[in-house]
């Protein structure tokens, strides 16, 4: 394992001089970005935050039916908004410490115990969120 | 026990049979009385002996009655109206009108504290000033200057214009309005005395109306028929304060509960404690000069005038109004109130928001002529109503049909917790006032009283379920993924 999060992050380091000749417009701005994260990110961290995208999401069009339309029951709502929000939260940390970027910052957080870090906080969350909603 | 009891000897079940039926022979007659009055027979009539005499009719009625008589001449000492703080009499009639200074005990005060302590009175004014004089202001009653009576020049009569016939049929009473003169009071009420103007009092309503055609005015002077006093208190209180129909000459005054305050447990069952003053603008109504007096009508026919002499209505007008003060009449009270849920029997002791309550109340009237309390369902406009600090919930109470007595009403809770108060306030003039409070929680449904899930909530419930969902699917796909990583790793 070790080694190939030797690749990443020195991959990672390479990017840099990519951001910093994009002074261009926007949309060769944006490209840039979105192609230094496809090239430069690996699959673990992009499936992570494909997670969080989609709970971002679902938290939104939550957000959006309780101003639009109801609500009632707000405890339902208050639940299921802080489910996403709260699932957010824990998967970025995990994120955080998994990335290799900040492999110095986390030395003595293995990932195994950032992994069961994540899931036994979930767990408690989703605890809290069955009780709360209905 | 049970077995002791019945080892005993006949003698001693016996002795216990008349005891028992004594007693309860007592408590009859205790509870119902002999008089026709629902709160005691006993009368003091405040009188100068010498005139005894000319009231002998009106007091023969109320003999009659069953009412024991007492009487007692102004300036005597006894019988005392009030005894170790307790009243004497059920009742009083103050017939001395024309006398001046009365006895040490007999003062205003004394008066108002026998209505709080439950003696109903009859006050008859004079045409000089007395003690009744400055009382009359207690009760709202607005007094023409002194001597100064009611003077009516209609219909054209013998007698002088102070001796007036009021038609008792043509008299005004509004529909929420006891009427104390029934229709057994037939033909005109003569009347001699002072008239009086009512102040807006809730408690105070007229008995008998003046004429239309009458005033108050100072017989004395022939000259001007107005005295200077009255004109100067005319424009004090208006112009024509004292004159026309809105004058009364008889007015009657039920009052609050006596004594106590009405609230909590100061305020006792509501009915017994309510006394009733009656006044009076001239003692002669009740006098038998009166009673036994014609009245002298011309009826206009086809040829010419016939004259026709009636009896006068005085002396079942006098019985009718001594009866109403003297709690025969228009007398309520509240038997029993319950209340349950909807489709449920039996009291509960607390209701939850939104409950369907059902109240039901019973309510009698007194019968002066059985003498006894009769279940009554002639109240149109009772209400009830459900309050916590205000009245969240005001709704009729009507009578049930089939049950004598009985008003009921359903109405659906407030969506509000807290304690709640059933309250009938019902004043009606001329009826006693029914006042019964029950106070009663309302609490919010419990925690398994809701619906568990809502449709309304299932965006969040998906919202919920999906986040689990993605979390489990999350935790699969990342360990699997680390699984091969390591493959790949021991691959290499």
């Amino acid at each position: 394992m070790a080694p190939k999060l030797s690749t990443t992050q020195s991959s990672s380091g390479s990017n840099k001089p990519i951001q910093t000749t994009s002074q261009s417009p926007f949309p060769s701005a944006f490209s840039a970005l979105f192609k230094a994260y496809t090239q430069n990110t690996s699959s673990r961290l992009k499936f992570i935050d494909a997670f969080l995208v989609f709970l971002m999401a679902s938290g939104i069009l939550q957000f959006v039916y309780c101003i639009l339309v109801t609500n009632f029951p707000f405890n339902a709502f208050l639940a299921g908004f802080a489910s996403t929000v709260g699932q957010f939260v824990l998967t970025a940390s995990l994120r955080q410490q998994v990335n290799p970027e900040n492999k110095l910052e986390f030395k003595e957080v293995s990932h195994e115990r950032a992994f069961a870090d994540f899931v036994f906080g979930s767990i408690i969350l989703h605890f809290f969120v069955y009780n709360f909603l209905g | 026990m049970r077995t002791r009891s019945h080892s005993k000897s006949p003698l001693s079940w016996s002795l216990f049979t008349l005891l028992s039926v004594i007693l309860s022979a007592l408590v009859q007659l205790s509870s119902a009385g002999k008089s026709a009055s629902s709160t005691g027979d006993s009368v003091l009539v405040i009188l100068e002996p010498a005139k005894k005499a000319e009231y002998s009719i009106f007091l023969d009625g109320l003999e009659k009655k069953g009412y024991t008589i007492t009487f007692r001449a102004p300036k005597e000492e006894h019988p005392l109206l009030i005894e170790d703080g307790l009243p004497n009499f059920s009742h009083v009639i103050l017939l001395a009108s024309d006398t001046k200074s009365f006895a040490k005990d007999i003062g205003p005060q004394s008066l108002v504290q026998l209505l709080s302590l439950g003696t109903n009175l009859v006050l008859t004014l004079g045409l000089k000033q007395n003690l009744l004089t400055s009382l009359a202001p207690e009760f709202s009653l607005l007094l023409p200057p002194p001597a100064t009576p009611l003077v009516s020049f209609f219909p054209e009569r013998s007698d002088s214009p102070n001796v007036i016939p009021i038609d008792v049929s043509s008299q005004f009473i509004p529909n929420d309005t006891f009427s104390v003169l029934s229709s057994q009071v037939t033909g005109k009420v003569w009347f001699s005395g002072t008239p009086f103007a009512l102040n807006p009092n809730p408690l105070l309503f007229p008995i008998l109306h003046a004429p239309a055609e009458s005033f108050a005015a100072d017989t004395s002077d022939a000259s001007g028929l107005v005295s200077d006093a009255l004109a100067d208190a005319s424009e004090k209180g208006g112009e024509g304060l004292w004159a026309g129909s809105s004058l009364s000459v008889v007015a009657g005054f039920q009052t609050l509960i006596g004594g106590g305050t009405g609230h909590g447990p100061d305020a006792g069952s509501g009915e017994d404690k309510q006394t009733r003053a009656v006044w009076v603008g001239g003692s002669s109504l009740f006098s038998d000069e009166f009673a036994k007096k014609q009245v002298v009508e011309k009826i206009i026919q086809e040829r010419g005038m016939k004259v026709v002499e009636n009896p006068s209505g005085n002396k079942q007008a006098a019985l009718e109004i001594a009866g109403w003060a003297f709690q025969e009449r228009g007398v309520l009270r509240i038997d029993e109130v319950t209340h349950h849920k909807v489709n449920q029997t039996g009291p509960v002791e607390m209701y939850t928001t939104n409950d369907e309550i059902v109240y039901t109340t019973r309510i009698s009237s007194f019968n002066p002529s059985t003498k006894k309390w009769e279940r009554y369902s002639g109240l149109k406009d009772l209400q009830l109503e459900f309050t916590m600090l205000d009245p969240h919930v005001r709704t009729a109470l009507l009578p049930v049909s089939g049950k004598p007595g009985t008003y009921s009403t359903t109405f659906r809770a407030p969506d509000r917790h807290g304690v709640f108060k059933f309250v009938i306030s019902y004043q009606r003039k001329g009826f006693t006032h029914l006042h019964h409070t029950l106070s009663v929680a309302v609490v919010p449904p419990r925690h398994d009283g809701y619906p568990r899930f809502l449709s309304a909530a299932w965006p969040y419930y998906a919202g919920a379920i999906s986040t689990s969902v993605g979390f489990l699917l999350f935790c699969a796909i990342y360990v699997a993924g680390e699984a091969k990583e390591e493959k790949k790793n021991k691959k290499e």
